[in-house]
């Protein structure tokens, strides 16, 4: 009997996945995610800025300046550009990092169905990535709500609610939010929806064009 | 201790999967095309009174994508500009997370093969 063929008698809780193996390599993708992440948040903050600054005339980020609020230092200018660059590779690093912790849910599962329909074998960097759309839309949604509820607070606690008139703007998508710690949780929920649906719009798409075109997964 | 051998390979097969590029690049462009699509369309719909402007603030997105306006064909223009956007981002995206695995394997490998050259 082969390696494989013994792996594939193993169903459900047969199944016992290295733990520590598991962690470690969750770490190590959380660390990876999180510098990819860093770097292009960084980069798009930087070019962004750069952009607004050359391109927006008369008056170059008249709205991007509103940034200033949330990440201190920040206006749109040539120095301005380089304190985007700090604020948007740390907050990328770490919104990278905590989506990846969240995605990361979905690798056990993976490994569980690829041990019970016996797929483990072949070359291990030839594998391509299945998405999982339900830990995607949790991951980001998660985060983006979160994020919303956040931003929404820090507008209330430092007494500008009231002055925020592009906040406001949101509603025109999110029927119900408003400049309030109410509003922000109404607008969340709705957000966490809204995201949810587009993840699994998106993973389904990815998922379709990379297994028509010649991806294989071990699921 | 083959089911353990093979469990570890499935653990490490389902962590380093990569993302395949093209997969990634459509899938971003098209999501982001018809994000934008629809937040002009929803505008456009909603409408605005008499005499006013409609969507005035999400027009400012005209300084960073030359001709989109909130209008119908402003809708289409964006959606266009996003779509290349998007696959670029999704692009690059898959391009650093498959190179930073690709690097890291390739370290522990040769680090591997040198601590087993030293032992040898």
């Amino acid at each position: 009997m082969s390696e494989n063929n013994e792996a594939s008698t193993l169903q459900g809780d047969d199944i016992k996945i290295n733990q520590q193996l598991l962690h470690s390599v969750i770490k190590l993708n959380t660390l990876l995610m999180a510098s990819v992440s860093g770097v292009i948040g960084g980069l798009t903050m930087f070019l962004v800025t750069y952009l607004s600054l050359f391109r927006g005339l008369p008056e170059p980020g008249h709205y991007l300046n509103l940034l200033g609020v949330f990440l201190p230092g920040y206006e749109v200018s040539l120095s301005g550009a380089w304190i985007g660059l700090f604020w948007g590779t740390l907050i990328g690093a770490f919104l990278g990092g905590m989506f990846y912790r969240v995605y990361a849910q979905s690798i056990e599962l993976q490994v569980r169905r690829c041990i019970e329909r016996n797929r483990v074998g072949g070359d291990l960097m030839q594998t391509t990535l299945r998405m999982s759309g339900r830990h995607l839309g949790l991951a980001l949604g998660g985060l983006v709500s979160v994020g919303l509820v956040i931003t929404t607070s820090w507008l209330v606690i430092r007494g500008t609610a009231n002055e925020s008139a592009n906040a406001m703007l949101l509603s025109n998508y999110l029927p119900g939010y408003t400049v309030s710690f109410l509003g922000s949780i109404v607008g969340g929920i709705q957000l966490f929806f809204i995201t949810y649906i587009i993840c699994l719009v998106f993973s389904w798409l990815y998922n379709t064009v990379a297994f028509s075109r010649g991806g294989h997964s071990c699921e | 201790m083959t089911q353990k051998i093979d469990v570890d390979k499935a653990v490490l097969m389902a962590a380093f999967a990569r993302i395949h590029v093209w997969g990634l690049a459509i899938a971003m462009g098209t999501v982001w095309a018809l994000m934008i699509f629809s937040a002009t369309a929803i505008l456009i719909i909603k409408g605005a009174p008499s005499g006013v402007e409609v969507g005035p603030n999400l027009a400012l997105i005209g300084i960073y994508l030359p001709d989109y306006t909130v209008s119908w064909s402003g809708a289409i223009i964006g959606a266009a500009y996003l779509w290349v956007i998007g696959a670029v981002f999704g692009f690059v995206l898959a391009m650093l997370w498959n190179l930073t695995h690709y690097l890291f394997i390739t370290a522990v490998v040769v680090r591997a093969a040198w601590w087993k050259l030293m032992a040898d």
